[in-house]
């Protein structure tokens, strides 16, 4: 998103002094520029009075200078149980307005009433690579032939990544193909409201009736099903029926159904018959093939430098690269200048999760044993204790990971005589994350203390 | 600008603002007073963006001017200069020059632009209240004992202060124990505020023999304290406090008296065993045939401890808590008698177990409730 009140801090920060700027404008907030009646919230009030005898001008003028029409400028104090509110409607000058509308347009909610599926998520938007190609395969069988091959689709992956896009995309396909297929999409906290409000009107056979009769059922964020038994009991005879008549399932979720701790082990198994798809994060190639489609949908020029850069830059999920591709789109509209010069010029700064401090094989090691209780020479040890040995291949895999380090160099790191057993380990830890996600968290955990 | 002032009365409040110019934050000039004089007044001034400290000198002599140097680095000088000497302090450019007998210093400043500008207290919109000063500071004390130091929980951290039929009421809780304490008894305004605790701990820290009275004024988000020639201007906590009244059923089955003195002294006996686990537990039991208290406790590397107190008692009960937590409180009741009560089992309406009660026996002004611990 367009965030007006980052660049204007951005702007008043190379104006006035590091200590200043960190004092003054940290937890400040842009709360509202309706006609020009600008209001920010701060802290407390000891904020307001120093922001308003010293800082005025500079607010103001940074802020026209982003494109916001300054008349007057108010301080509010943000209270926490508040949460910070972002400017609902930003009013820019007449020709970024222009601009807005234009890109707005593509997202104008499509949304069906009768399949709740939003027409703007199509398959061709999708950007297949490397990390979604398997699951993409399998939802283009899907839309040949709905309910056959695999039923129930269970598609599975962090938050970001394109899973509501992907089965919102299958409904549509198949929609497209057969009108006349009945086609219902609902996250699952919308399944139980609606369950318990049958229930409550006394029609709860009712509530069978209208998903029985469905030919594909879509149910988002199935991780959401939590300690409700009566709910997921009708949900499980649900699919029971549904997978006997041979209507497809599709279901999401951001980790396994074994890994929710709440889910009914028998449709726990149920879930996964067909298999289970994941969505990955995607690589630096993904990425940039990803912004250059968006790009090239909005009709934007960005270079490839520009492109490279964001890539880099955002390491958390599909999502964030979108929204700073936009971000950047817009400030070069405004500002008149290409993408690559903006990021030249250090106007623009892309955070999310920017690019990690460089690290060495011996604090990786080191803070591998330190997490796992071992002294560094325990762990380069040749010892065959489970926990040990665990400890070990983890070190070898993030130091292939994080370092890219040769198998023979990863070999005398850690104490071990063959590169092969080092093959072994980071393979063993790489299988092992795709089902163990303790490991994963546990593995996070290791990375954020290694750059800390 | 120049002042002329006595060295004792210049320590004195150097010493009181120079405590929260600590330079925790980010901006420099923090840690610096800001020495302002206007028509013959001269005013001290620090802050620290969540409170400020002004102190008012009163001069022998002056001229108008504004300046900023470290605090700390004042205090310390002025401090060490010798007694009931006047100090003569005249500032040119962004520096000052301090002179005392023999002894002459010239310390470096900033401009006094650079110092934030204090908020100031809306005075038509203010709730005021006046206390005598002794009792407030005997309040304060008695809540802030069990104020929170967890920040996970802000409003915790903070001493509430509310209104309920006409009375202001001053209370803190750490989720464990509670205090509550009547400040003024028929009040006009209404209030429901929460003042940061270690601003309170400031403004008891200001107090001296001198003082007579104490104005509180609440406004927005801020709250201003005038004792004396001080002044204490701090932000108040911004978040809900939880319903007290609700939190902790005050009706107990199980009354007695204790002697103050004796109760604290068997309290800090127990405490001493009173070392097994985190929780330092005792365990409290009532006995109506013997007509008896007793506490309870085990440590078990190194002995156990009983001890007992005759006090007339109607009914049988058991309950654990906190050695430090008792001490605590016994060391904030005043009067010679305390009171205390409990139930066993769990109050239905808020599915806890029942606390422990105490108060002064004569006077229901202050109250002291303490959780107990499942064992």
């Amino acid at each position: 998103m367009y965030n007006v009140w980052e660049n204007t801090l951005a702007e008043i920060e190379q104006k006035i002094s590091t200590s200043n700027f960190s004092t003054w404008f940290q937890d400040t907030s842009l709360i509202s520029t309706d006609k020009g009646h600008i209001i920010i919230g701060v802290k407390n009030s000891f904020f307001i009075k120093q922001l308003r005898s010293k800082f005025l001008n500079i607010i103001s003028e940074a802020l026209t200078n982003n494109g916001v029409k300054v008349k007057d400028i108010e301080f509010e104090i943000q209270t926490k149980s508040k949460s910070k509110i972002r400017p609902r409607e930003v009013t820019t000058s007449i020709d970024i307005k222009d601009r807005l509308a234009s890109t707005k347009k593509a997202f104008k909610s499509t949304k069906s009433q009768t399949t709740g599926l939003n027409s703007k998520y199509t398959l061709d938007s999708f950007v297949v690579g490397s990390n979604n190609d398997l699951a993409v395969a399998a939802a283009k069988s899907i839309i040949e032939h709905p309910g056959t091959s695999y039923n129930p689709f269970f598609l599975y992956g962090g938050s970001g990544l394109g899973k509501t896009h992907l089965v919102q995309a299958i409904g549509n396909e198949i929609q497209k193909n057969h009108p006349d297929f009945k086609i219902l999409y609902t996250p699952i906290s919308d399944f139980y409201a609606e369950f318990v409000d049958y229930v409550l009107k006394g029609k709860g056979k009712d509530f069978n009736n209208k998903f029985r009769s469905l030919d594909v059922l879509i149910i988002d964020d199935f991780q959401l099903i939590v300690n409700k038994e009566k709910s997921q009991e009708e949900f499980f005879n649900i699919f029971n029926t549904l997978h006997q008549l041979d209507k497809q399932i599709i279901v999401t979720s951001d980790r396994l159904p074994s890994q929710i701790k709440t889910v009914d082990e028998r449709l726990a198994n149920r879930l996964t018959w067909a298999g289970a798809f994941d969505l990955q994060l995607p690589k630096f190639e993904d990425k940039c093939a990803i912004l250059r489609a968006k790009a090239d949908l909005d009709g934007a020029e960005i270079e490839d430098e520009a492109i490279e850069y964001i890539a880099e830059n955002v390491n958390t999920n599909i999502r964030d690269l979108e929204s700073e591709l936009s971000t950047i789109l817009l400030m070069s509209d405004v500002r008149g200048l290409t993408p690559l010069e903006l990021i030249n010029n250090g106007s623009i700064k892309v955070t999310r999760n920017a690019k990690l401090k460089p690290t060495t094989a011996k604090r990786i090691v080191e803070k591998v044993s330190k997490y796992y209780q071992l002294n560094p020479n325990e762990l380069k040890s040749k010892s065959r204790v489970a926990n040990i040995k665990t400890a070990r291949q983890i070190a070898m895999y993030l130091l292939h990971e994080e370092l890219s380090m040769s198998t023979t160099k990863i070999a005398t790191e850690v104490g071990v005589k063959d590169h092969t057993t080092v093959l072994h380990g980071i393979n063993k830890i790489k299988n092992d994350l795709k089902l163990n996600f303790t490991l994963r968290d546990q593995i996070a955990e290791i990375k954020e203390k290694i750059y800390d | 600008m120049e002042i002329e002032v006595a060295q004792e009365k210049l320590a004195k409040a150097l010493n009181n603002v120079s405590r929260i110019a600590t330079g925790k934050v980010t901006l420099p000039v923090l840690n610096n007073v800001l020495i302002k004089v206007q028509d013959k007044k001269v005013s001290l001034i620090t802050t620290n963006l969540d409170m400020a400290t002004i102190d008012y000198l009163p001069v022998s002599s002056s001229k108008d001017g504004v300046v900023t140097v470290p605090a700390r680095l004042l205090a310390e000088f002025v401090s060490n200069l010798p007694k009931s000497t006047p100090v003569k302090i005249t500032s040119s450019d962004n520096k000052i020059n301090i002179a005392a007998g023999k002894y002459s210093s010239l310390i470096n400043g900033a401009p006094a632009d650079d110092f934030p500008e204090l908020p100031e207290i809306n005075e038509k919109s203010a709730v005021i209240f006046k206390v005598g000063i002794e009792d407030f500071k005997n309040s304060a004390n008695q809540v802030l004992v069990a104020a929170s130091n967890d920040f996970n929980r802000p409003a915790l951290t903070g001493i509430h202060f509310y209104t309920k039929n006409k009375i202001l009421y001053l209370v803190s809780t750490d989720g464990y124990r509670l205090a509550k304490k009547v400040l003024v008894k028929d009040v006009k305004s209404e209030i429901k505020v929460t003042v940061p605790a270690s601003s309170l701990q400031e403004v008891l820290r200001s107090i001296d023999d001198s003082m007579e009275e104490i104005e509180l004024s609440f406004a927005e988000d801020l709250v201003r304290f005038r004792l004396g020639e001080v002044e204490i201007i701090s932000k108040l906590i911004d978040a809900e406090y939880p319903d007290v009244d609700k939190l902790f059923s005050t009706n107990s089955e199980i009354n007695f008296e204790a002697d103050r003195d004796e109760l604290l002294r068997v309290a800090k006996l127990a405490s001493l065993f009173a070392r097994h686990g985190a929780n330092d537990a005792i365990t409290c039991e009532t006995n109506s045939e013997n007509n008896t208290f007793s506490i309870h406790s085990i440590a078990n590397e190194y002995g156990e401890n009983d001890s007992i107190i005759e006090t007339k008692i109607d009914k049988n009960g058991k309950i654990s808590i906190t050695s430090r937590y008792l001490i605590d409180a016994l060391n904030n009741i005043d009067g010679k008698k305390v009171s205390l009560g409990f139930s066993e089992g769990v109050d239905k309406s808020t599915g806890l177990a029942y606390p422990l009660v105490l108060k002064n026996q004569k006077s229901d002004d202050y109250i002291h409730v303490v959780m107990p611990l499942s064992i």
